[in-house]
């Protein structure tokens, strides 16, 4: 495993006292205090995940006398940090006889059950999510139940199933199923919609979908997934077939982060993700679904900023599911989704600007979502908001016309 | 020391408990020593693993002598110490300190020679114990828990008291324990050796 090298210096003193190693054990007991730590390693994907006080505490261990009380108590802080099952310090010959280093080894857990997610959208009513996962090795088996009213057109209610392996031959390959089966429920603006719509898209009442997804890491900052999404629909029409959009899926992302310099931290995330249904793939539809996502992040002490843009187009008729939507609960929010259009649009252009000071956010939203033949109309919307670790209290206005009415929203790790 | 071997039978512990050879046994002045088992290796698995990765263990042992297989109550005070381990990742050899009886350390020791470091640490005084009477010789050491470990470093005498209370009380489910024990067994029968010390 390819591993970060990291260092640091502690006054011992500032570490004693962790609860995983005794309290009295005073570091000469251990006959390696002797020796002088030249480094500490941390897997690259926990070093990119800790804190920047810890990881400077690490950096400050290199050049100390190891004590195995300080090592016990920054591998807690990293368990801590982490949220993982156990992190182990593990001491290994330095490259002279009088140098040792730590290389600390870290277990995830066996069982994660996740935080329901819940959201209530004024416009929308309630969200909710709870998902549970067993962990054996690299393999992961997800369940949970859903009943979702933002994210598309439809509320979708029904479970989700994943298995995972996160090591299929190397550590940069993994490999996803996900089976999902929902029961669908339609807005009344939706149903009206249909009725003169000319774009050829039906209802559905139940939807399943089967989707195996392989992701590549190219290169440390650039991950690459393919695969199939099969999804399996039945119309609202009692004894007609049921239909298909089988669809080949691309999905290429772009993560880096830098710290230092003249911020704190800044994070650019590139997301790119292509589904071509065809008929090659038993497909009832034959289309061509883009989208692009660009998000920058500064951060600087309690303070950060973040832009967000993305990007949608749909070539073809596509099912409901595969249409964009504005006026969600994290995209042009404040606006009523059915209202802006009722069957989502399949085009679509978005951007988000945030700042965000301790606990307090303010954001501004603008997009607008359409389809071939119609007008782009651009919508905005204004929003304030306090977010305490995983829950979000906001208010956000759409402005028409110089007017502004408010709309609530209220998220637990949405 | 003839029939000895004869004389030992199995007490069992009920969980890892090994049965002490007569050759283990051996009296000292006015103390009880133990050697260690072929088969009673507490440096060993999990501990061993976490010894070489650098970790600093603890081990609580007690050394106690009953009338009867089935009364726990000794007939004196047992002997009980505590243990700290540690391996040297560079000499790949064990270090080993007393720490409550009489504070001492020696180093460079390969693990069966920190094993028998740690017994040769722990003399049961058998001052007033009849030399003619069938006894129980019970060994039980203790991967130490971080629960046990309030007030330990105290005076010694607390010290001493605490670790007995520790040892009143069954292991801990997940707490690491090996239990070897003898009897019945006559002091008179045991093997004796010369030594200038003698327990405190």
């Amino acid at each position: 495993m390819i591993r970060a090298l990291i260092g640091l210096l502690i006054s011992g003193a500032s570490l004693w006292g962790g609860s995983q190693q005794p309290l009295l054990q005073p570091a000469e007991f251990n006959v390696n205090s002797r020796y002088t730590i030249e480094a500490v390693e941390l897997p690259r994907e926990v070093a990119s995940g800790i804190s920047r006080a810890l990881r400077e505490d690490l950096e400050n261990l290199i050049g100390q006398k190891f004590n195995p009380a300080a090592m016990n108590e920054v591998a807690r802080r990293i368990r801590d940090e982490l949220n993982v099952r156990k992190v182990v310090p593990r001491l290994l010959r330095g490259s002279s006889p009088d140098q040792v280093k730590v290389v600390m080894d870290v277990a995830g857990k066996r069982v994660d059950l996740s935080v329901p997610q819940l959201l209530y959208e004024s416009n929308e009513g309630l969200s909710a999510a709870v998902n549970g996962t067993l962990i054996a090795g690299d393999n992961r088996f997800t369940a949970g139940l859903i009943s979702d009213g933002d994210e598309l057109v439809e509320r979708y209610t029904g479970i989700r199933t994943r298995y995972e392996n996160r090591h299929l031959g190397s550590d940069g390959i993994r490999f996803r199923f996900e089976f999902d089966s929902y029961h669908e429920q339609w807005n009344r603006s939706t149903l009206n919609a249909l009725g003169q719509s000319t774009e050829g898209a039906d209802l559905y009442r139940t939807r399943q979908n089967f989707e195996p997804m392989i992701t590549i890491q190219v290169a440390k900052p650039l991950t690459v997934s393919f695969g199939a999404g099969f999804q399996r629909f039945e119309t609202e029409v009692p004894g007609e077939r049921a239909q298909f959009a089988n669809a080949a899926i691309t999905n290429v992302q772009y993560l880096q982060q830098f710290e230092g310099g003249v911020f704190d931290q800044q994070v650019l995330q590139a997301d790119y993700n292509l589904r071509i249904a065809t008929k090659a793939l038993d497909s009832d539809f034959a289309y061509t679904r883009h989208r692009w996502e660009v998000r920058y992040t500064i951060a600087q002490g309690r303070q950060s900023f973040s832009d967000e843009a993305v990007a949608g187009f749909i070539a073809g008729p596509a099912p409901l599911f595969e249409r964009f939507q504005l006026g969600t609960s994290s995209m042009l929010r404040g606006w009523n989704k059915w209202e802006l259009d009722p069957m989502g649009g399949s085009r679509m252009l978005y951007n988000s600007v945030e700042y965000r000071y301790a606990f307090f956010e303010a954001f501004y939203d603008a997009g607008a979502v359409w389809d071939p033949g119609q007008d782009m109309i651009v919508r905005h919307s204004l929003g304030v908001g306090v977010r305490k670790n995983s829950v979000l209290v906001a208010t956000a206005f759409p402005i028409r016309g110089g007017r502004a009415s408010p709309v609530f929203m209220v998220g637990m790790n949405y | 020391m003839a029939g000895i071997g004869a004389t030992l039978l199995i007490g069992l512990a009920p969980t890892a408990g090994v049965r002490l050879r007569g050759d283990d046994l051996r009296l000292d002045g006015d103390d009880l020593r133990v050697s260690v088992p072929t088969t009673f290796r507490f440096i060993s698995g999990k501990p061993l693993e976490k010894l070489k990765d650098g970790a600093t263990l603890e081990y609580l042992a007690q050394l106690s002598v009953s009338a009867s297989s089935e009364v726990t109550a000794p007939l004196v005070r047992p002997a009980v110490n505590r243990f700290v381990v540690s391996y040297d990742v560079w000499e790949e050899r064990f270090s080993v300190t007393s720490t409550v009886l009489e504070r001492a350390t020696a180093s460079h020791l390969s693990a069966t020679a920190a094993e028998g470091w740690c017994l040769d640490h722990l003399p049961l005084g058998i001052d007033g114990v009849p030399r003619d009477k069938p006894l129980w010789i019970k060994l039980e050491v203790r991967a130490e828990d971080a629960r046990d470990q309030t007030g330990l470093f105290g005076p010694s005498s607390i010290n001493l008291t605490r670790l007995i209370e520790v040892f009143s009380n069954p292991a801990r489910t997940q707490q690491m324990h090996w239990e070897a024990s003898a009897g019945p067994v006559r002091l008179e029968d045991l093997k004796r050796e010369r030594r200038s010390s003698r327990s405190g």
